[in-house]
């Protein structure tokens, strides 16, 4: 429960008490649990701090930007260090503070650094005219500015390189690029933001935003490595579009199954971005390959990528999160990321061999999902962690997929897809009169 | 291992200084050090929201051969061997993947290769003027961009490391033009 809940809970106490709908013992003990952080400052404090140092280092670039022709190259350089020398003083100075300085301080310090890095950069850069290879500039900037995520706790700071990388890693996707100049480094660059993970020791829960932030920043960094990896040189250089489609629904499959400990798992799907994006994307390619002409690109992508070490470290990463999963019986997401493997169990079916007639991975699929859909709805009946509103919706866009595939009359399918409608609607009527289960996916 | 914050600090404020100081060393070394060779070329004047506004520089060489056994690709690196001109203007004569023996030469990246040419990039595309003199340099440039002599590039260069020092025109400093026209 973040500090905004435990606020309105503290606030409803006297009211229930008065009510008689609890005991003082009891508003006591909720209390006592609930108590507000009083460390956190409000949200409002750190967006304005943060809004402040933002202004403030985009002044300073705009102040360097003006190029000082008239001084000489050495004072322009001072003009370049002694930001940072300042702003290294203060984050130096909230160091010292510890516990005791306010996390809008904190904030204000590391952000103000971070940018005082960047504005260096940029004007070393610009004293020596050196080349507007801005990926490179952003390299530089987001490494350098990493350290002040993790000693000082900065969620500014860590939304900057979240989206960095990202950035960087979309552009990498060049042509002829070596390894250590592409996306292949983006594994590595998000693993230097380990200490800010949840369940490492002494961190507390990730915000929102930071979660958002980091979900959508991995999937377009290991999205990219997907991309990169395909490139096929020659005289007309291109990349398999059927391979990073399979690449990308490993990636999602790995997102999906990413281990969280108990709290995490207790809390809101809402609150769980990578389960949320992982899934929708991985039941879209699941319908998608329903229809038996991208069943056939999708097998032609598996067999593609099999060779690829990138494909063989995804799937080794899978199994890992899977065996993990299994053990904490997250069943629902096991059975939405399991889609991932169909191509390859087609594939291992057909014995590599490729059939265009061959309509086995369309139908397994469209059996696969539907057993994944009977599955999440069995599994809340069963008092188990499980989606049946998700499960009625797979099902009823699983039923219209294959009505639109059939030479059915448009009589027939008007019909089917109006008993389609109306049962899930009844269905959703039905749940919402259900008490709610225990425990979401 | 409360002392580890105040390592990771301590690390990363020095690693804040040794990166543009390494920079600075390594461009001074060219600057100092370095060939100075003068390369024809064009400059339009745009504008960088980090760094203001600059001179767009495009060296008019664009295209180099491709030895007949050189295996070479899109983005690869590629080390430019230069040879100046009896007009003192300096090209690029021939392209190695490794640096060559001796002579002056610049680290380059190539695009495309078509036709056993290959596009190439130069490893510098900007030089940055002040922000009340680009539009001078702006009208200076458009008169002087098909003279016959044209802009050419005053280029430092040290080990295949390229350092643009300076622009000019028939020999004289972009800048001191550009002063002697705001006058």
């Amino acid at each position: 429960m973040n500090n905004s809940h435990q606020r309105w809970l503290l606030e409803q106490l006297p009211q229930w008490e008065h009510d008689g709908l609890i005991t003082s013992d009891a508003a006591q003990a909720l209390r006592k649990r609930h108590a507000v952080d009083g460390s956190q400052s409000a949200l409002a404090q750190i967006v304005i701090g943060s809004l402040g140092a933002l202004l403030i280092g985009t002044g300073l670039i705009a102040v360097i930007g003006y190029n000082w022709d008239d001084f000489s190259r050495p004072v322009r350089l001072l003009f370049a260090f002694l930001p940072l020398l300042l702003t290294q003083g203060l984050s130096f100075r909230v160091l010292q503070r510890g516990a005791t300085a306010t996390p809008w301080v904190r904030e204000t310090a590391a952000l103000l650094q971070a940018l005082a890095t960047g504005a260096c950069i940029a004007l070393v850069s610009q004293i020596y005219n050196l080349g507007g290879a801005w990926p490179d500039f952003l390299f530089w900037w987001f490494i350098l500015s990493l350290p002040l995520a993790w000693v000082l706790r900065s969620h500014a700071v860590t939304l900057f390189y979240l989206i960095a990388i990202a950035l960087w890693s979309v552009n990498q996707v060049g042509h002829g690029n070596p390894w250590y100049d592409s996306p292949l480094l983006y594994p590595l660059l998000l693993l230097g933001l380990l200490p800010y993970w949840p369940g490492w020791q002494g961190t507390a829960s990730l915000s929102i935003s930071v979660r958002w932030t980091m979900t959508l920043s991995a999937i377009l960094g290991l999205c990219s490595a997907a991309v990169f990896v395909t490139d096929i040189q020659g005289d007309y250089s291109y990349y398999q579009y059927d391979t990073y489609l399979w690449l990308w629904t490993l990636t999602a499959a790995v997102c999906v199954l990413f281990p969280l400990n108990q709290a995490g798992l207790d809390e809101a799907t809402g609150r769980k971005p990578q389960v949320v994006l992982g899934s929708l994307w991985l039941l879209g390619y699941g319908v998608a390959a329903t229809f038996h002409p991208v069943s056939r690109d999708i097998l032609k992508g598996t067999s593609n990528a099999l060779p690829l070490p990138w494909c063989q470290g995804l799937f080794l990463v899978l199994a890992l999160f899977a065996l993990l999963a299994a053990w904490r019986q997250r069943w629902a997401v096991l059975a939405i990321a399991s889609v991932a493997l169909l191509p390859l169990i087609a594939f291992l079916l057909m014995q590599g061999k490729d059939d265009p007639n061959s309509s086995l991975l369309s139908s397994l699929v469209t059996l696969h999902l539907a057993v994944v859909g009977i599955t999440l709805i069995v599994l809340e009946f069963t008092r188990r962690r499980g989606a049946p509103r998700l499960g009625a919706a797979l099902l009823s866009v699983l039923i219209i997929a294959r009505m639109t595939d059939s030479h059915f009359s448009l009589l027939a399918k008007g019909s089917a897809f109006i008993a389609v409608g109306a049962a899930f609607l009844a269905f959703n009527f039905f749940m919402s009169r259900r008490p709610q289960a225990p425990t979401p996916v | 291992m409360k002392a580890l914050p105040w390592i990771v600090f301590g690390i990363a404020a020095l690693a804040q200084w040794a990166v543009p100081v390494a920079g600075i060393m390594q461009y001074e070394q060219v600057l100092a050090q370095g060939s100075l060779v003068k390369i024809k070329c064009g400059a339009p004047d745009p504008y960088d929201p980090l760094r203001g506004r600059y001179l767009a520089v495009r060296p008019e060489q664009h295209q180099a051969g491709v030895p007949q056994f050189m295996k070479l690709g899109r983005g690869m690196r590629v080390y430019g061997t230069i040879t100046t001109g009896a007009d003192g203007l300096a090209s690029i004569t021939s392209l190695s993947l490794t640096p060559p023996a001796g002579g002056d030469y610049i680290r380059l990246k190539s695009d495309y290769v078509y036709d056993g040419k290959a596009s190439i990039l130069w490893p510098f595309d900007r030089f940055y003027i002040n922000e009340k003199l680009a539009p001078e340099a702006d009208k200076w440039f458009a008169e002087n961009l098909r003279s016959a002599n044209g802009i050419t590039a005053e280029v430092r260069v040290l080990r295949g490391r390229a350092v643009l020092a300076d622009l000019s025109l028939d020999g004289t400093p972009f800048r001191d033009i550009l002063r002697q026209r705001v006058k």
